[in-house]
């Protein structure tokens, strides 16, 4: 009798073993084609858009050391469809393997198309779909999002997925792209009060762009040359209740980028204009944010006043003009300079984005909430009328921590 | 069952109750508190705590009266017979309606995020088999489960919780009143059944070592679930902000969204695990506990043997809905407003009939000599 029961509970083990692979949601990594870019562009057909969709083969160089197959890393496929979530069923005319939205990485959008109307509803499709996760990131693209995915062509980094990350995070890392995930696309848009940014890329480069500030770039603007590849990451799109309604560079977006606590960038090097001399020569700094901004708001009067209080540490990289920084006074001089430098440049950004772009470049309405009791009282407000109006100083609490390796005044060279 | 039963300690009591009630933080309790008070929805659990605090105390000071007998047993005897038996198929009719909606609920959870292809009946039916067959073996085993599993499932929840803080903003959590206070009140008292299940607990008495034991740990389950679903919902509003009134089941969103560094980015697996676990003992004890009043109403002894069949019947009331909106957006809806004022009437009702028959007294005399 024991032996019996025995050899049943076994039997029975055995059964609940083979249902753990499971029926109907059974995957095989073979099987499937993960989809890592999305291009969204306007079709010629009436109510339709054409899905573009950066399909990459799992089996490459997932082996270490080599040793895997020759087949190639990815596929582009170009067709136009009624939305994105049904695409993928359309898509398995050419594609053989089961398309799934899991992995997907980047959404990417012709600048035409976002400025279309029409956009915020096709995107919107993403929500209800059980596969894509709300940390894939939003950007725009100059030229056809079908023509950028075909364009780029990474030498390094074969693999789209890793491609896309690496890009994107040390975009995001040095400021020069916003933190664009769909994610906080629809938390701004549908908050309503601000604006969105969404990173702007292209991978065409313009024929003869003009040299600027380490910063003041668009994307394809930047002129290099050499062996790489073409597409850059630099700049914004603004967004204003999911469309597009302008762009901005590199500069600003950093500069937003500093402004808004949201976002997470490391340190950022950058030029400031040298207080030391009159010739163009500028000084290397190297900029780390690591406390909140202060923001207090006088929401009372006519016209409302904003204050937003910065805190920056500054690293000193360069000091082309050989000052003698052990001197109290030069440093009194840079410190003063470097105040009024960001200062004026946040205000005068924040400026522009009240008569270009109406409305603030990042979440501000946020700081203005804790001065009303309740939401209807908030809305009675109506921050994104009186941001207009608002009389905005930025104050920079700089405090230079470092005034590079050598304490010393270096040694004049004549020349 | 012939054999002395081990009782339960203090320790699986409240691993069970925290369970059962901390799980409505992480389904989609958060996401209808916020349709109607917006950021405010974190007071909520607070409010209504407050205000179950008053039939929780009221039941319990009742039943403090009446050593080592469950709930239905003092019903029946406070009340006389017919009235009493009127009074506990009305509770078991109620909370047989809400396990039926609520296994839907988590069968339409484990539907839209985790298994999309498989067919929602098959999801289902395991789901209840399993927690029959939980059930089935007694609450001394589910117990024994919940007590291993509860540290798990707080550690879980609270690094999912923490993971989104990474990507919350307290600001959203401000205008502090939310649609106001007028709306808040309104919304703190509807809402009291959230802490509803403390009210079927009370059917366990007898498991337990003493009366004593069971009043310490409903207190002590009590504030803790208190704390965590109001932390938990905040965390959501500063995380999801007005957008949560769109998401469905916020945790569930949120864990597909935090990740550990971009080396191990999709994490939702993990959480999953243990949240499924955390719903198995919650449904498995629902369904002892719907079995034991069944048992009673019905004089059958080993009530044991029905569970099987119950769980069938609400698998198939439960299957009548044809799709998700209108399981959370109406049945649930009303369900949540009826159940809180009917078993706050009932507590003040066996309160009164307790004191009108002279009972605290009794006690009292019984104590004193």
């Amino acid at each position: 009798m024991l032996k019996i029961r025995i050899v049943c509970k076994l039997l029975f083990l055995f059964i609940v073993v083979f249902s753990l692979t499971g029926c109907w949601d059974r995957n095989e990594l073979e099987d499937k084609s993960y989809v890592i870019g999305i291009g969204l562009d306007h079709s010629k057909h009436e109510g339709k858009i054409k899905v573009t969709m950066l399909l990459a083969n799992p089996e490459v160089g997932s082996i270490q050391g080599g040793g895997g197959s020759t087949e190639k890393p990815r596929e582009i496929i170009s067709f136009d469809a009624n939305d994105i979530i049904a695409a993928k069923g359309t898509a398995n005319a050419i594609i053989s393997r089961i398309i799934t939205y899991d992995l997907l990485k980047i959404i990417v959008v012709s600048e035409e198309f976002a400025k279309d109307s029409n956009f915020f509803n096709v995107i919107n499709g993403v929500i209800n779909d059980k596969e894509i996760r709300m940390n894939c990131y939003l950007a725009v693209s100059k030229e056809m999002a079908s023509e950028y995915f075909l364009k780029n062509h990474p030498r390094m980094e074969t693999r789209p997925h890793k491609y896309f990350q690496y890009m994107v995070d040390h975009g995001i890392e040095n400021g020069l792209i916003p933190d664009s995930t769909l994610f906080r696309f629809f938390k701004t848009t549908d908050r309503g009060a601000d604006l969105f940014l969404a990173m702007y890329t292209t991978a065409i480069r313009e024929k003869s762009p003009e040299i600027k500030g380490e910063d003041e770039y668009m994307a394809g603007q930047l002129n290099a040359t050499g062996e790489f590849d073409d597409t850059q990451f630099i700049g914004s799109a603004v967004f204003k209740n999911g469309v597009m309604i302008g762009k901005l560079n590199g500069r600003d977006t950093r500069a937003i980028n500093i402004l808004d606590d949201t976002t997470n960038i490391s340190d950022l090097l950058l030029d400031i204009p040298n207080p030391f001399s009159e010739q163009n020569q500028s000084i290397a700094a190297r900029i780390m944010k690591t406390e909140n901004n202060k923001v207090k708001m006088d929401l009372k009067g006519a016209r409302p006043k904003i204050f937003i209080t910065v805190p920056l540490k500054v690293d000193i990289m360069t000091n082309p003009s050989m000052v003698n920084f052990v001197q109290g006074k030069n440093r009194q001089i840079l410190k003063k300079h470097m105040i009024r430098h960001f200062e004026k440049i946040n205000e005068d950004l924040l400026k522009r984005t009240q008569t270009e772009l109406k409305g603030a470049p990042y979440p501000l309405s946020l700081y203005a909430r804790k001065y009303f009791g309740s939401i209807p009282e908030f809305n009675q407000f109506n921050w994104p009328k009186s941001y207009l109006k608002a009389d905005i100083k930025v104050k920079a609490d700089i405090e230079i921590v470092n005034y590079g390796k050598i304490v010393k005044k270096p040694r004049k060279v004549k020349g | 069952m012939n054999q002395q039963p081990i009782k339960l300690g203090i320790r699986e009591y409240v691993s069970i109750a925290v369970l059962m009630v901390g799980a409505k933080a992480m389904e989609d309790t958060p996401a209808m508190l916020f349709k109607q008070v917006h950021n405010a929805a974190w007071m909520i659990p607070i409010l209504s705590g407050a205000f179950f605090f008053i039939t929780l105390f009221l039941l319990l000071k009742t039943l403090s009266v009446f050593q080592d007998k469950n709930l239905f047993v003092v019903i029946q005897l406070l009340l006389g017979r017919f009235l009493g038996f009127i009074v506990c198929l009305l509770i078991f009719l109620i909370f047989s309606f809400a396990i039926s909606i609520d296994t839907r609920t988590y069968t339409n959870i484990i539907n839209t995020f985790y298994f999309n292809t498989t067919p929602k009946q098959v999801i289902y039916a395991l789901l209840m088999a399993v927690c029959a067959y939980g059930a089935k073996k007694g609450i001394q085993h589910v117990g024994s489960v919940a007590y291993l599993l509860v540290f798990y499932a707080a550690l879980s929840m609270a690094l999912a919780l923490f993971l989104s803080t990474q990507d919350s903003n307290i600001q959203a959590m401000l205008p502090i009143w939310g649609t106001g206070k007028l709306e808040i009140m309104r919304n703190g008292v509807l809402r009291i059944s959230t802490f509803a299940d403390f009210f079927l607990l009370a059917m366990l008495i007898p498991l337990l070592k003493s009366n004593k034991e069971f009043r310490k740990g409903t207190w002590i389950a009590y504030v803790s679930v208190i704390i965590q679903i109001s932390v938990s919902v905040l965390i959501f509003i500063c995380m999801f902000d007005n957008s949560l009134e769109g998401i469905g089941y916020p945790f569930h969103t949120a864990i597909r969204y935090i990740s550990l560094g971009s080396y191990i980015p999709n994490i939702e697996i993990v959480f999953f695990v243990i949240w499924i676990l955390a719903a198995i003992i919650r449904f498995t004890t629902l369904l002892y506990i719907i079995a034991m009043m069944f048992g009673h109403i019905f004089k059958i002894k080993d009530f044991e043997y029905l569970i099987p069949s119950l769980a069938a019947v609400y698998l198939l009331i439960g299957s009548i809905p044809e799709s998700t909106i209108d399981v959370s957006l109406k049945l649930k809806l009303y369900l949540t407003y009826t159940i809180g004022p009917m078993l706050t009437a009932i507590a003040i009702i066996l309160w009164l009939a307790a004191l009108l028959k002279g009972e605290f007294k009794h006690a009292k005399n019984k104590n004193s000599m």
